[in-house]
C-alpha cells in the first residue's frame, strides 16, 4: 500500500483508520478540556459547588468528599441541561469525554475488522468495547 | 510530532491564561478563599501542581518513563490532595499522553493494534479489578504497598537492559494464530525492519499482572510494558515503546471509569495535571537531543526510591 506521494505505507486499514478516529477525537476532547477548565475556573459560568469548598476538602477520599459534598461522579454531570451549564460541570464532562475516547477509536476497529471479516480480531475488538462499556456503564462500581 | 504539538496547545493554554488572570486578582482571592491544605489558597496548589506536572513532564520524556509513574508517588507525598485524587489524575494524564502521541506511532506502523489489542484486552479486565481493590483499601495500606511497588520499578529501571531489534528465529503459535508480525521503516538506519514474537502467553499473563498494578496505584504502566514486549516477546525497542502507549490508552481508560463512578477525579486537580505533563513532554522531546538522558535516567531513578521511601513512610505512618 503506498500513500498520495506514492511512499510505501506501514500501517494496515484497520490502523490508520484507528489513528485517524484517534486524531480527531484527541484535538476534540484537548480543545473541550481546555475550554471547559476556563470556564471552571474564572466561574464563567455558575458552579454547582464552589471551587473553594472542593479544595477546603480535598484532603477527604473520595468516599468521604462525595458523602460532604455530592460532587460529580460518573455520567452525574449530564442529569439535565440546567446541570450542564454550570462550569464544574463542563469541565467534569470534558474529562469523562477523554475517558469515552478510546471507546470510539475501538468501534472504528470493529467495523474495519467486519469489513475485512477478520473474525477473530472483530471478536477481541468486540470483547475490549464490551469491557469499557461495563466500566462506563458503572455497573462494577455499584455492585462492589 | 506535529499532530503531539497541535493537540497538546489548548489544555495548558487555558490554565496559564487561568492563572495568570487568578495572579492579576490574586490579593481579593487571597482574601476570599477558604483555606485548603495550611493557610494555602487553592489556586496557588493549582498552580504549583501545573508547574510542577510540567516539569516531570520534561524529566519523563529524558528519563524514557512515562509520566504517571513519577507524577503519582511525588504529588502523593508533597501535595495536599488525598491519594484517590492523585491516582484519578495519574491515570487520566497517563491516557491523554498516550492518546495524544498515537495518530503519527500508529500511521507509522510503530504502534500496531494486533500485537496490542490482545494484551490490552486481559490488562483492562485486570486494570478495572486494581481499581476497585486499590479505592476499597485504606489509604495508609495503599500508599504503602505504593512505596514498595515504586521502589520495585526503580529497580527494574536499573537491572532491565534493552534490546533494539530482538531476535526471534520461532515466532509462537498463538502469535501466529493471532497474525502478530510487522514491518516498519527505520528513519535512523534507513532500512525496513520486519518484526515477529514469541512467548506471548507469558506476555499476556504479565500484562494481566500489570493492568492490575496500574489500576490499582493510577500509574501509567510503560515502565512494565515496555520490558515485556521488548525483552520478553521480542519486540523491536520501538515497536515496543509505541505499542506500549495504545495498551495503556485502552487499560487507562478502562480504570478511569472507576475512578469517575467513585468521584475519585476532580478536574481542579486533574486539568492542571494533564495541561503541565503534556506542555512538559513537548519541552523535553525537543530537549532530548541535547542532554545526557543516561544522567537523567539516573536522576529519576534517585527521585523514584527517594518518593518511594517517603510513600512508604507515610504508609507506615512515620
Amino acid at each position: 500500500m503506498t500513500d498520495k506521494k506514492g511512499e510505501k505505507i506501514y500501517a494496515d486499514r484497520v490502523q490508520l483508520a484507528y489513528a485517524k478516529t484517534l486524531d480527531i477525537v484527541a484535538h476534540a476532547v484537548m480543545l473541550v478540556i481546555g475550554a471547559g477548565y476556563l470556564l471552571y475556573i474564572m466561574q464563567l459560568l455558575p458552579l454547582s459547588v464552589p471551587i473553594e469548598t472542593v479544595a477546603g476538602n480535598w484532603q477527604l477520599s473520595s468516599s468521604e468528599l462525595q458523602a460532604k459534598l455530592h460532587l460529580f461522579s460518573g455520567w452525574s454531570c449530564f442529569a439535565s441541561l440546567p446541570l450542564l451549564l454550570h462550569g464544574d460541570a463542563v469541565s467534569y464532562a470534558s474529562v469523562v469525554m477523554l475517558s469515552m475516547a478510546t471507546i470510539l477509536c475501538l468501534a472504528t476497529a470493529v467495523i474495519v475488522f467486519f469489513r475485512e471479516k477478520n473474525h477473530l480480531f472483530l471478536m477481541i475488538a468486540i470483547l475490549q468495547v464490551v469491557v469499557l462499556l461495563v466500566a462506563a456503564s458503572g455497573v462494577m462500581t455499584q455492585s462492589h | 510530532m506535529k499532530v503531539f504539538q497541535n493537540i497538546s496547545w489548548p489544555v495548558p493554554a487555558a490554565i496559564v491564561a487561568g492563572a495568570s488572570l487568578m495572579l492579576l486578582q490574586a490579593t481579593p482571592l487571597l482574601a476570599a478563599a477558604p483555606q485548603a491544605a495550611g493557610d494555602t489558597a487553592w489556586w496557588v496548589w493549582v498552580l504549583a501542581l501545573f508547574l510542577f506536572s510540567f516539569l516531570l513532564g520534561i524529566v519523563a520524556v529524558l528519563a524514557g518513563v512515562g509520566g504517571g509513574v513519577l507524577f503519582v508517588p511525588i504529588v502523593s507525598g508533597f501535595f495536599p490532595f488525598h491519594l484517590d485524587y492523585v491516582r484519578g489524575a495519574g491515570l487520566l494524564v497517563a491516557l491523554a499522553g498516550a492518546l495524544s502521541a498515537g495518530p503519527p506511532l500508529m500511521r507509522k506502523g510503530l504502534a500496531d493494534l494486533k500485537l496490542g489489542l490482545p494484551m490490552a484486552l486481559v490488562g483492562s479486565v485486570s486494570s478495572i479489578a486494581g481499581a476497585l481493590v486499590g479505592l476499597a483499601m485504606p489509604a495508609q495500606n495503599v500508599q504503602l504497598l505504593l512505596g514498595i511497588v515504586i521502589i520495585s520499578i526503580a529497580g527494574i529501571m536499573i537491572k532491565s537492559g534493552r534490546s533494539g531489534y530482538p531476535e526471534v528465529s520461532q515466532p509462537d503459535r498463538l502469535s501466529q494464530m493471532l497474525g502478530i508480525s510487522g514491518l516498519y521503516y527505520e528513519e535512523f538506519g534507513q532500512h525496513e525492519v520486519f518484526w515477529q514474537v514469541h512467548r506471548t502467553p507469558q506476555g499476556i499473563a504479565l500484562f494481566f499482572v500489570i493492568g492490575f498494578i496500574g489500576g490499582m496505584f493510577g500509574l501509567g504502566a510503560g515502565f512494565a510494558n515496555v520490558p515485556v514486549f521488548n525483552l520478553l516477546m521480542g519486540v523491536p525497542l520501538k515497536v515496543a515503546v509505541a505499542t506500549s502507549g495504545l495498551v495503556l490508552s485502552i487499560n487507562g481508560s478502562a480504570a478511569a471509569w472507576v475512578y469517575l463512578f467513585k468521584g475519585a477525579v476532580l478536574p481542579l486537580i486533574a486539568v492542571p495535571s494533564i495541561g503541565g505533563m503534556m506542555l512538559g513532554s513537548k519541552i523535553g522531546a525537543k530537549l532530548l537531543p541535547k542532554v545526557n538522558s543516561r544522567t537523567i535516567r539516573m536522576l529519576v531513578i534517585t527521585i523514584l526510591v527517594l518518593s518511594g521511601l517517603r510513600s512508604l513512610m507515610k504508609g507506615l505512618g512515620i
